[in-house]
């Protein structure tokens, strides 16, 4: 051999033997996955480098949070999972929960445990953490999404609508929108009534209409708490009503357009007058994007006088794999990050509503008028169904309702065409 | 020079149509640069502000302040280095060997090779982590250098330029007694310098920008190459945070800008010899 | 070694080939070892598993045999993003290469500044596809994207660019061409900088102009570089993935979703990985086929000059 050939095979063997050399002894690392950047507000705290320095000190365990990108963070963990290298906590959006249910990755909550956090929270906290009869597959983060309608009180004053009166019948909401909307001299719109969401993911399509869709009496599918089974409810009287009140708006009254795809952008820019989407972020966003804007916040809107509202309930859900290394401290931290008092520490310091019954009885929170107006909100909160066919089935109904909106397809049409296509989709979820 | 069919066109349009479509091409850049230093007001004012009002950096604060961007450029050179030099020495060799040689199973051995083109990342993309982490190479280097230790294409176009070099000039070196690992790496290479510097950028440019692989691999923020560093201040539907989102992106693709400008008239000349890029 | 010299040639290269066979495959041992163990292997993994019913996370595999390829074929969506990327690659290649060929004639002249142009054309090539993305995507948005506000500037009215399910596949074939027009311009260029001058000078002596000049000479003698071209950029067109991700995600409604941003997502979002694979499997024999079909294309128009 050369020795050309020799410093090669050295040099080669070297690197190969890196790794194996790396292996040191450590002490016991509990690793979290969070998405990172802006996603969500309940993610923040995890930039906080002395977070954990109480809990690493009380237990003897280094904490370590890695921030992954958020549009390739389901295959990362399905990737880690199949490697059976996966972090020990995974902090995850909860329509990320069928899959993995699906794909039996996660340890459930131990039943004790699971028993006194239902018994401890608020109803909405109650209701987004039980998976049908007390089980827990994680626990829920605070400052959960819960769509409220949002009002620009300035613009309300400026038509001659009172500022804390928000329309409560799907009548009222036209009436309201056509006079909001505003237009320039050559007969474009500048500002609309009501912005809509109609482009982008179907899932977020979806979420900002599910208040119209399940006020009008229609579902998603028929049970949201199994997992398997079922079938849609989207190509009912109710659906075609909810996807029929946003046409009319943009065909008849005229108070809306498609050129305002970004509602909460719009409505903070002050081009929008109203949106429903998550409220915990206009009220995350406000303050830096549009201090001067004076906001209400309510329930949607419902079909008639007497109807009971609908609105949607979304969170984040701390939650550990199957296939984790330090299932035992694992548990341990997500405990202690979501004890009462930490929970309290916390939502004081990020702003945001508590889920601990006892705190909610605590100022700032007691008083803080967000804070209760959410209350009103919440009971009116429904958990998006957990269905394993869930992708499915939200793909079909945001496309169907972007083609009627966007004037593609009739109402009848896209709707029989989504609740078959949601239809196929739970069936072949049950294979 | 003959100057075809430009005669009639005459130069001003030429320097029109030219300029013009220029100034397209580098509309992107443009925007991206003031974007990142208008002050966040001025980014969503209407109508938009095509020379900023005042300049700040207060954008490039929030981005360094939110991620290492220093060690994200030493881990992309690092991968780039390690996997460029692998590659051309690995590729020099195999490309001799299929120039050069005539043994059985050649062809489908060089099919073989061309065949990884074939197949995009994302499909092996699961059957090699999970192959990797079974060594223990999951979030590290050689996780991220794994299927880029050799390139197809490094082997194809190495393998072009060496079939340039006259046969007698092996032969001779071999008459010399000349081993044939010293003839490749002291004749041949020399011989094929302009193909291997042209590869060796092309590759280089191909693993800076490398994404998805290495999303998948690395887990430790420590490890992180350029374009993984940007893909984490993305929020396409929440926060409109445009300022450090192109201050991000800035600062990743500035050093390629910067090198390309340094380097374009030898980068363009040797790609067009080979028609290659990454 | 005076004495080998007095061998037959034959016995010589006879002597040359036996005693390189090990040599040979010392030298591409590597590459093959390498390629083997960690692009290889895993390929050919996934590719069977197009045949199983794949529960990876509980290692379960059951054969299935053609299921999945006859569930494809049903597949709606699939059938969707199959059209889609044959849309998109039989736009984006013919048109790249045609502005590619003219940019190439053009700089073929002299004039001022041209290394400078040339290397602005070339410039977006040297960014990564993900970040080149996002600034586009950030100019695409119809409230605040600079698009928009330039069409608003001399009074067209605003386009619904990457939300419109009409105009959101030609909106990614836009930035496509911006990103992919550097290169081919340079390989034209390439080209007709190796035609000799001689046939242009013939040619004009014989009183050929200039638009005869370029269809009798230069497009038959560019044919491989054109065909190295078409095949090249539609091997890597077929493949589309950063930019559809980064900008549209496969929206508005499906009419962006390409094959490997389904197959991405059937094994990611909705873990059916055997599915996936066999999409990857069509999506294989797609390339084959067009790889194939540029071999043969391209021993026909060998032309040496």
């Amino acid at each position: 051999m050369t020795r050309g050939s020799k410093m090669l095979a050295i040099s080669l063997a070297i690197l190969f033997l890196i790794p194996a050399i790396a292996v040191a002894g450590a002490a016991k690392t509990v690793t979290l996955w969070y998405p990172a950047g802006d996603i969500t507000a309940g993610a923040a705290h995890f930039a906080d480098k002395t977070l954990f320095t109480d809990f690493e000190s009380k237990y003897n365990v280094k904490v370590e949070a890695v921030a992954l990108d958020y549009d390739t963070m389901q295959q990362k963990i399905f990737a880690a999972a199949a490697g059976k290298n996966i972090a020990d906590i995974l902090f995850v959006d909860d329509s990320w929960m069928p899959g993995f249910l699906k794909e039996e990755m996660l340890e459930p909550v131990a039943d004790a445990k699971a028993k006194a956090w239902l018994d401890a929270v608020s109803p909405e906290i109650k209701e987004l953490s039980d998976y049908g009869k007390g089980r827990m597959w994680g626990y829920v983060q605070y400052g959960i999404d819960v769509y409220g309608l949002t009002w620009n009180k300035d613009q309300f004053r400026e038509v001659g609508l009172d500022p804390e009166k928000p329309p409560k019948t799907w009548d009222e909401f036209r009436e309201y929108a056509k006079k909001l909307v505003k237009r320039d001299a050559q007969g474009n719109i500048t500002r609309v009534g009501y912005a809509i969401r109609h482009v982008g993911q179907p899932h977020g399509i979806v979420h900002k209409h599910f208040w119209a869709i399940y006020g009008a009496g229609a579902a998603l599918v028929d049970d949201h708490r199994t997992l398997r089974g079922g079938k849609t409810l989207i190509n009912t009287p109710g659906g075609k009503a909810a996807l029929q009140l946003v046409l009319d708006m943009l065909d008849v009254d005229k108070s809306t357009s498609l050129n305002f795809p970004d509602p909460r952008a719009a409505f903070l820019r002050g081009i929008a007058s109203m949106q429903i989407s998550e409220t915990v972020s206009i009220r995350a966003r406000q303050p830096k994007e549009a201090p001067d804007l004076k906001w209400g916040m309510a329930l949607p809107p419902v079909p008639k006088a007497g109807d009971k509202p609908a609105t949607n309930l979304g969170g984040w859900l701390y939650t550990v794999p199957k296939l984790a290394k330090n299932k035992a401290q694992a548990w341990q931290l997500i405990e202690w990050l979501n004890s009462p008092e930490k929970d309290f520490e916390l939502c004081k310091k990020y702003n945001a509503s508590p889920r601990y019954k006892v705190n909610w009885e605590k100022e700032p929170f007691k008083s803080d008028p967000y804070d209760q107006g959410l209350k009103q909100l919440y009971p009116y909160g429904i958990k998006l169904p957990i269905n394993l066919g869930f992708n499915g089935i939200m793909e079909a109904t945001g496309n169907a309702i972007q083609k009627v909106w966007h004037h593609e397809a009739s109402v009848d049409a896209a709707l029989a065409e989504a609740e078959r296509l949601a239809n196929k989709s739970i069936a072949d979820a049950t294979k | 020079m003959v100057r075809s069919i430009l005669v009639p066109v005459g130069r001003l349009s030429l320097y029109l149509v030219v300029g013009a479509v220029a100034a397209l091409m580098i509309l992107p850049f443009y925007w991206m640069l003031i974007t990142a230093v208008m002050p966040a007001p001025d980014i969503l004012a209407f109508p938009p502000k095509w020379i900023p009002t005042r300049l700040t950096l207060e954008h490039f604060v929030a981005a360094f302040a939110k991620a290492p961007w220093l060690t994200y450029y030493w881990n992309s050179f690092v991968v780039a280095v390690g996997s460029v030099s692998c590659s051309l020495l690995f590729g020099l060799f195999a490309g001799y060997a299929f120039a050069i040689y005539r043994f059985p199973l050649q062809n489908f051995f060089f099919l073989l090779i061309l065949g990884t083109l074939m197949v995009p990342v994302q499909v092996t993309s699961v059957a090699l982590y999970i192959q990797l982490s079974k060594i223990g190479w999951v979030d590290t280097f050689l996780g991220i250098l794994a299927p880029n230790f050799a390139s197809a294409f490094g082997v194809f176009m190495l393998r072009q330029g060496i079939k340039q070099i006259p046969v007698d000039v092996i032969e001779a070196a071999r008459m010399d007694g000349a081993g044939e690992m010293r003839i490749v790496l002291t004749i041949i290479a020399p011989l094929i310098k302009t193909t291997l510097a042209t590869v060796a950028m092309i590759l280089f440019l191909g693993s800076w920008n490398d994404f998805l692989w290495p999303v998948i691999i690395i887990n430790s923020s420590d490890l992180r190459t350029l374009p993984v560093g940007i893909a984490l201040f993305k929020d396409p539907y929440g926060n409109i945070n445009y300022g450090p989102l192109m201050a991000a992106t800035l600062i990743s693709t500035a050093p390629m800008l910067v090198a390309y400008v340094i380097s374009q008239k030898y980068m363009i000349r040797g790609i067009a010899l080979t028609g290659l890029k990454g | 070694m005076i004495s080998e010299r007095r061998r037959s040639p034959r016995q010589v290269l006879a002597r040359l080939h036996s005693r390189h066979v090990l040599h040979a495959y010392l030298f591409i041992a590597p590459v093959i070892v390498l390629f083997g163990i960690f692009r290889v292997a895993p390929s050919i993994q996934t590719l069977l598993y197009s045949f199983y019913k794949v529960e990876l996370l509980r290692g379960r595999f059951t054969f299935i045999g053609l299921e999945n390829f006859y569930s494809l074929l049903t597949d709606e969506i699939f059938r969707k993003a199959t059209v889609n990327t044959l849309t998109y690659v039989t736009t984006i290649v013919p048109i790249s290469a045609f502005l590619g060929l003219i940019l190439a004639v053009l700089f073929n002249a002299k004039f001022h500044l041209k290394e400078f142009f040339k290397a602005v054309y070339f410039s977006p090539m040297v960014t990564s596809t993900v970040a080149a993305a996002m600034v586009w995507w950030w100019m695409y948005n119809p409230q605040f994207g600079i698009f928009n506000v330039l069409l608003k500037l001399v009074g067209v009215p605003e386009q619904p660019w990457l939300m419109s399910s009409h105009m959101a596949l030609p909106s990614i074939i836009i930035f496509s061409v911006w990103k992919n027009l550097g290169y081919n311009m340079i390989i034209y260029l390439a080209g007709l900088q190796a035609i000799p001058q001689q046939f242009y000078e013939a040619a004009t002596i014989d009183g050929a102009g200039a638009l005869r000049r370029f269809r009798h000479i230069t497009i038959p003698l560019l044919a491989p570089t054109t065909t190295f071209l078409l095949i090249y950029d539609t091997i890597l067109a077929l493949q589309v993935f950063d930019q559809v991700f980064v900008l549209t995600g496969g929206g508005p409604a499906g009419s962006t979703n390409v094959v490997v941003l389904d197959l991405y997502r059937q094994a990611f979002e909705r873990y059916n990985f055997g599915y996936a694979a066999a999409e990857a499997m069509v999506l294989f024999l797609f390339i084959m086929a067009v790889t194939i079909l540029q071999y043969y294309y391209s021993k026909r128009y060998e032309v040496a000059y």
